[in-house]
């Protein structure tokens, strides 16, 4: 489909206030969204189109499509996501008994008499359903607002069905121009779906599906009430599967962008667990991004190393706290004067002259444009807080955990050499001759009372720290460089998970 | 589906949505609201209206902007500028300059100029 150009990404240097103001409220989103709904519906006044879309303000509501064969436990999913999501869900038997819509007495009386219900008879059901007004604007149930605007949720499932093939499906999606956000498809081998259709059974009050097996209902009066679903002879599945197989490339082929395959052959909490973080990943967007990102954590646990890896690969600037300060000093600048005493004697520097420096750095045209990555600030909550007032707010923060003993033997091992110095680590990057070794020095903060004494400092900081950057993301540091690279590089690039249920 | 995707961009074209999108988004970079949602459908229903001739459009520039523009140009406060200027102005703007047959020595005055202006920026929003 067409999408025309958005202008936040056209202007090469934007003053940055209305970069940052923009990603905030991803406007990049809000637009786009827009727009895709204008193109899907076309309507012929697209202002007033735009002024209802935008009051529904449901563009983070879950359209959700369940699909699977017989058994596979999609309803038993749907219910568990309605019930999650606060959101309606739409199956065959919701929409022939529980809504009363127009079409709904046509259908029943093709199902009287046994006869395949028409797939135009199905689609039009679908969208009357879809249309009216509670799965556009759900009331929530106690009454409250959110923003002055209802937001809505809505959930569908296609079960494989006798009355819903390919065709149907098709005609669904051209009708209706379903916009919809995510699919799955349940999936399990036919001998696994055949034994448990045996075992499946129905609560003709609530209609909620248990099973003799795996599901069975804890309260006894919802156990007495249970009874076997017609049609669940052996044969009846069997048939049921086989029209299944039959159809099921044409869907897949129809919705195989969104469609993502989980496997039905696991425990039912597995199954749900791995549903709902794909409900509730975004989908990466094209939205213009410009990374601020914090390392922290315990000295030796390959801050620096990361920094300067995502510096090189994404052309971030890399800011390392201690080097800014060095830089500092040696450049003879005013601030440099001013911290000089400190570095030389030996004590910390001030946290009103780090928080200029480091503000005079990364309000800096070249921070500004491309982002930054800054390692070892801030080292508690106070400097935290500094910096938030600062107008420094980072979009990504990592914390890096590492055990002490590995840090120890990280920190304790390292050597330089005083010539070339170059900087080495006993074990894991040993100097290449005798020669070298023998004038290899210690850097006197790394000797085993000093280590000792950083990381007294670090961890009576760091829980306050990880109670004020609540979306934080967490790396286990005590792997190879490359596996923890790769783990960061996927924190940043996605955006961050929808937290709103 | 070329078809569809033919018809997509006619109806983009037709309605002007690309510009009308630019327009919303500068308007929200310039006030960077706090509420974007809310104050799009401001500004959408303020197009309505002056659609329907019962208001102002949401113009990007009011008056008091128009005079400050005036005053940056002018810049030797002689009251008049040239009309080369008068077409950048216009061009920043993103209004058209097709229609102005303006000789070169012709000198535009202060209410030229705002004239000149709103009724641009008025013809350009009335296309919705």
């Amino acid at each position: 489909m067409a999408e025309a150009e958005e202008e936040e990404d056209a202007a090469p240097a934007r003053p940055p206030p209305a970069g940052i103001y923009a990603e905030e409220q991803g406007l990049f989103q809000l637009l786009q969204n827009m727009l895709e709904e204008l193109l899907i519906h076309k309507p012929d006044d697209p202002i007033e189109f735009m002024i209802n879309h935008l009051k529904q303000n449901n563009d983070d509501a879950p359209r959700i499509c369940v699909l699977g064969p017989p058994a596979s436990g999609k309803t038993t999913v749907a219910m568990w996501l309605c019930k999650h999501f606060n959101a309606i869900r739409v199956s065959q038997e919701t929409l022939l008994f529980k809504e009363v819509l127009m079409q709904t007495e046509e259908a029943k009386a093709y199902k009287e008499r046994n006869q395949k219900i028409p797939n135009a008879l199905w689609a039009n059901l679908i969208q009357e359903r879809l249309s009216n007004v509670d799965c556009i604007k759900q009331i929530p149930e106690f009454g409250e607002e959110r923003d002055g605007f209802e937001s809505a949720s809505l959930l569908l499932i296609f079960q494989h069905g006798l009355g819903l093939q390919g065709a149907a499906h098709l005609a669904l999606r051209q009708q209706q121009n379903l916009c919809l956000q995510g699919s799955f498809m349940l999936y399990a081998s036919d001998t696994v779906l055949i034994e448990r259709s045996g075992g499946k059974r129905l609560d003709p009050l609530t209609q909620e599906v248990f099973h003799t097996t795996f599901d069975w209902p804890s309260d006894p009066l919802v156990q007495q009430r249970l009874v076997k679903p017609e049609d669940l002879s052996e044969q009846e599945v069997s048939k049921k599967l086989l029209e299944y197989h039959r159809n099921f490339p044409d869907i897949f082929h129809i919705y195989q962008k969104v469609l993502k395959s989980i496997n039905a052959d696991q425990p039912s909490v597995d199954v749900l667990s791995q549903v709902l973080a794909f409900v509730q990943t975004r989908h990466r967007s094209d939205a213009p991004f410009t990374p601020r990102i914090l390392f922290l954590g315990p000295p030796g646990s390959g801050k620096s190393l990361q920094a300067a890896l995502i510096a090189q690969k994404y052309d971030v600037i890399n800011i390392c706290c201690g080097q800014l300060l060095k830089e500092a000093v040696a450049d003879n600048t005013k601030l440099g004067e001013l911290i000089k005493p400190y570095i030389d004697s030996g004590c910390p520097v001030p946290d009103k002259l780090v928080l200029k420096l480091l503000t005079e750095r990364l309000s800096a045209l070249d921070c500004l444009s491309n982002g930054w990555v800054l390692s070892g600030f801030p080292r508690d909550v106070e400097q935290g807080e500094q910096l938030q007032k600062a107008q420094i707010n980072p979009n990504r923060v990592f914390f890096f955990h590492l055990p002490y003993e590995s840090i120890m033997e990280r920190l304790s091992q390292r050597r330089t050499d005083p010539v070339t110095g170059e900087r080495y680590h006993i074990t894991f990057r040993p100097a290449p001759t005798p020669e070298i070794q023998a004038r290899l020095r210690q850097n006197p903060r790394d000797e085993e009372e000093n280590i000792e004494r950083r990381l007294n400092i670090y961890h009576s900081n760091v829980k306050a720290l990880e109670d004020f950057y609540q979306d934080a993301f967490y790396v286990n540091a005590d792997q190879d460089p490359y596996v923890i690279f790769e783990f960061i590089e996927s924190c940043i690039i996605k955006p961050l998970p929808c937290k709103k249920h | 589906m070329a078809a569809g995707e033919a018809q997509s961009r006619e109806y983009l074209r037709r309605h002007r949505l690309p510009e009308l999108l630019q327009r919303l988004g500068a308007l929200l970079l310039f006030h960077r609201p706090e509420r974007p949602r809310e104050f799009l459908i401001q500004v959408l229903e303020r197009v309505r209206a002056g659609r329907r001739a019962e208001g102002e459009f949401p113009f990007l520039l009011d008056e008091a902007n128009v005079d400050a523009m005036f005053s940056l140009l002018d810049v030797l406060g002689q009251g008049h500028i040239r009309p080369a200027q008068y077409r950048e102005a216009l061009k920043t703007l993103g209004l058209s300059t097709d229609d102005l047959e303006l000789a070169d020595d012709v000198k535009i005055t202060r209410r030229v100029f705002k004239k000149g202006m709103r009724k641009k920026m008025l013809e350009s929003w009335s296309v919705y």
